[in-house]
This record gives C-alpha cells, structure tokens and sequence, in this order.
C-alpha cells in the first residue's frame, strides 16, 4: 500500500502556520456556526437561504484557502479535493438561491442527532484535539478546517426539514471515509475516529431519516 | 550510450573495491575512504549512499523543520554523500532542498536527480524548469521519468535535453513492485543511464530479472525504499545484530541493510530517507568499511528472514 507523502509532524505544523495566516477568520466561523444551529433552534423565514449560505462559505473557505493554499504545499491531491469541496460549496449556494428549503430542530432521533453533530463540531473536536496534543495553533479549527466542517455539515442536514437529500452529503461521507481513515490509520490523529465513523452514522441517519419521510408520503397519498 | 559488455559489467563491480582506495569524498569525518560506485554509461564514480526525500523533506515552509531538514543535508554531505533525489510528487520536499542546497557550509559537489511526474510534454517542460528553480541549481544532473507516467513522451524530451547539456543523465523510475514488466520493456529499447525501483533485503524479486538486465544493459541501479519506509529496522531493531556483522563493519541495522543493497554487483546507490541527523549518521556508516562478498549476502539474506 502506498503510504501517506507527509508526516504528522508536517500535518500539524501546516495547521499552525494556516491559523496564524487566516486568524480572526476561526472567531467568525464559530459566529456563523453558532448563527446556523440558533436558526434551525429558532427558525426564520429567511433562515434555510442564511444557514445554507454559512455552509457554502465554509465549503468554499476550506477548499480555496485551505486546500488551494496550504494543504497543495504537502498534498499534490489538494488540487482534488479542493475541487471537490468547491463543488459542494457550489451546491450549497444553490440551495440557499432555491430558497426552498428550511432547517428546523425536532425532537426526534434525527433531530437530536444533528443537534449533537453540530454541537460536537463545535466543543467536543477540539477538546479531543487538545486532549490528543494537537491544541491551538495545530488545532484543525471549526469553520476553517475540512474535519469539523464535514461532522457540522452533517449534523445541519440531520435538521433539514422534508426529505433528506442524500446528493449533499455524499462528499461529506466520501471525505469522512478518505481524510478521517487516512488521518487516523496513517498520521495517528486520533480524534479523527470522530470524522470517520461520524460520517458513517450521519449519512446512515440521513438514508433512515429519507425513507421514513418517503414512507410518510406513500402513506398520505 | 555505452552498453555493459560482461568486461566491463565487471569492471565496473571491482571499481567499487577501487573506489574505495580513493581519498575520502568531500570533507568526511574519518580517514577512511568512502564507497562509489561507477555509472556505466560513462564511468563516472558516485557515493553508494544517496539520500531520498519521499515523506520525510515534505515539510511545508515551517521554517523549524526546513532548518532541522538543512542540518540531515548539511550530515549527508559532511560524510560524503553526493546523491539527492527528489520529484514533484514530494510535494514541498524539492523547495526544502533548495532551502538547504542554499545554506549548506562547504559543499562538496552535488549530484542532482530530479524527476518528471505529469501528463504531456509541455506540462513536463514545465514542471522540470519548476522543479529546476526550486532546487536553485543550473541544471539536473538525472532526470527521471516518475513512474513511469507518460513515459513515451517525456523520454523523448529527456533525449533532446540530455543532447543539449541541459541534462547528464536521463532515466526512468518506479518503486513498490509497480510495473516491472513496464520497467524491463523500457530498459531493453530506451538509451536510458539509470534506472529506479525498490530492493532490500526482504523483497528480492528484482534480482531475477531487472538488476541482472540493468548490468547487460550497462544500467546504473539507484534502490529506493531500503527499509520499507522505516518498516525493516521496527521489525529488526528488536533483534541483535549478528556478532559476524562486525565483519563487514556494521555497527547497527541501517548500515546491514544498506551494505546488503549496495554489495549487489548491478547496484549503483541506494537512496534512504530520514529527517533525523543521527540516523544520517547510521546510514552514511555504510560508505565505508568491507562490503559483503556473494557468500556473505547470503548468510545476511538468511539471517534477516528469520528475524
């Protein structure tokens, strides 16, 4: 198996040296991530168009300013994934034009579910992290960072209202299996357990959440 | 292109033997001389201990670790070493030798193998000049064909560049056992000096066919992955060296595996990584001293499968 082309230590200190460069951008996006749950804690009616913007600007953030411009120095497949995390920005953005869809919490397993995804996103990553030896500067920050980005990302769809739709989370999971399995089983970054099976479970919860609302609808009509 | 008659394939063999009478490379440590081997296309004499940049020099711009890079430089060379290797697809590890070439003291003379690793000719024009600044050097010593990846085209380039001095030396890599058939295809019709691909101890499958069509050839044999990426010494630092080790002058196991790969008669020079100077140190301890003859490679190839 061909191995990993950088080390931990290479890892971490890119982390480091992209905190300083993008600081106080991680003090917004907790700001924005924080906007995000109180809307669907607390919906509005344009509340679905700002919360999917918030996740296209995070989307975006993390594949222009972090894969472009940082993770390319040590990843040559950075030109990949930053592609990849466009386009799901690009995704984002369309939803957010469509206006047509809302996130509102309900307290159901789903519900609960992607309240403790994005709450986990927030406090307990990087406690994780810190608790890992991988705290500030080298710490993969909410917002800015792909890790924490992907669990919120899902934890937000888990709120979504109406049928889940599976094409938005399909990179999240692709990048939880890709990225969390690589950063745990090569560069033993622990916390990373966290995006590996986070992905698994978030997009499992996605498919139950899209055929109970499937079964729902067959059972109206 | 010189081809290696039979004379000269062992020729070049005892050359290894002859080099070693010469004074020592650059400003060693010790007097004693080191070991180089012959590139037989031209009969040019190099270190038998390069030094690979795979992982370890894919350090980003901390400056820390670009400085504690330029130190592993700054030991390889101040032992004797000659031979840097590097490509593309090492992510930032061409820069970080640039960092180093540029502030390593004394240098002795540098070889430079640089690599291709793209589609088309352009693209490869292109990313050998990038790679070329860089390293901050006139021109590459070795340009090698990464993986054999659009090899048809870029070996075209490379004969025009090695026709036009803007390159030495030209060759074709692979590493992992990947395409060897590839590889072998490519050694019996292409005028090329140099060939890469993976060798140690443990995985031995080369000697069959590549190494002995390398030494027909008048190929000259650089090995990566000496160690499985680190993963031979785990599994033998646990283990004694064998008391005969004292014999080819081996103090430790990096040195065992390194005089294992270098005492084949159609290997040129094996390229190790490390971003730790001490293990420089271990490694450049097997530029000098006796090499193992055929019976004792044996007895060394027995001894490291059963550990």
């Amino acid at each position: 198996m061909r191995s990993f082309p950088f080390t931990a230590e290479t890892y971490l200190s890119l982390f480091a040296a992209y905190n300083s460069t993008i600081w106080p951008a991680q003090v917004v996006a907790y700001g924005l991530g924080i906007l995000a749950v109180l809307l669907a804690l607390r919906p509005l009616a344009a509340g679905g168009c700002i919360a999917f913007a918030v996740l296209s600007a995070f989307w975006l953030w993390n594949g222009i300013a972090y894969h472009l411009m940082h993770f390319l120095q040590v990843n040559f497949a950075a030109l990949g994934f930053a592609a990849l995390f466009a386009l799901q920005g690009a995704l984002f953005a369309a939803m957010a034009i469509g206006g047509r869809r809302s996130f509102r919490f309900r307290p159901d397993a789903f519900g609960w579910s992607g309240l403790f995804f994005c709450l986990f996103a927030l406090v307990a990553y990087p406690l994780l992290g810190w608790l890992a030896g991988h705290g500030w500067p080298r710490a993969a920050v909410f917002g800015v960072a792909p890790a924490p980005t992907v669990i919120f990302t899902l934890g937000m769809l888990l709120m979504l209202e109406g049928r889940a739709p599976l094409h938005l989370a399909v990179i999240p999971l692709l990048w939880s299996l890709a990225a969390g399995g690589a950063a745990v089983l090569r560069l033993g970054i622990l916390e990373d357990w966290s995006v590996l099976l986070g992905g698994l479970l978030g997009f499992g919860l996605l498919v139950w959440k899209r055929r109970q609302s499937s079964a729902i609808i067959a059972a109206t009509q | 292109m010189n081809h290696l008659t039979r004379r000269t394939f062992v020729g070049s063999v005892a050359g290894l033997g002859a080099a070693a009478t010469l004074p020592a490379f650059g400003q060693s440590p010790t007097a004693e001389p080191i070991l180089k081997k012959a590139i037989p296309s031209t009969g040019e004499q190099i270190p038998v201990i390069g030094l690979g940049t795979w992982i370890t020099f894919n350090v980003g711009n901390d400056e820390k670790l670009r400085a504690a890079r330029a130190q592993v430089m700054q030991t390889f060379f101040d032992r004797g070493g000659s031979l840097i290797d590097s490509s593309p697809m090492y992510g930032s590890s061409e820069a970080v030798i640039g960092y180093g070439l540029a502030r390593i003291k004394n240098r002795p003379a540098l070889f430079s193998a640089g690599k291709v690793w793209t589609l088309l000719k352009t693209l490869g024009v292109n990313q050998m000049e990038a790679s070329r600044k860089y390293w901050g050097i006139e021109r590459f010593d070795l340009m090698q064909v990464h993986n054999l990846l659009d090899w048809s085209t870029h070996i075209q380039t490379l004969k025009e560049m090695k026709a036009q001095g803007r390159v030495r030396y030209i060759g074709i890599t692979t590493s992992q056992g990947w395409r060897h058939g590839g590889l072998e295809e490519i050694m019996r019709i292409q005028p090329i000096d140099f060939v890469a691909f993976s060798y140690n101890i443990i995985d031995r499958e080369v000697e069959e066919r590549l190494l002995p069509l390398a030494a027909e050839r008048g190929i000259a044999v650089i090995v990566n992955r000496p160690f499985q990426e680190g993963v031979l010494i785990d599994r033998m630092k646990h283990h004694p060296l064998p008391p005969w080790a004292g014999e080819i002058d081996c103090a430790n196991w990096a040195q065992f595996l390194l005089k294992f790969i270098v005492s084949h008669p159609a290997v040129t020079c094996v390229i190790p990584a490390t971003r730790r100077v001490d293990h420089m140190e271990e490694n450049m301890g097997a530029l000098r001293g006796r090499m193992p003859d055929a019976k004792m490679r044996g007895r060394m190839a027995r001894y490291a499968a059963n550990v």
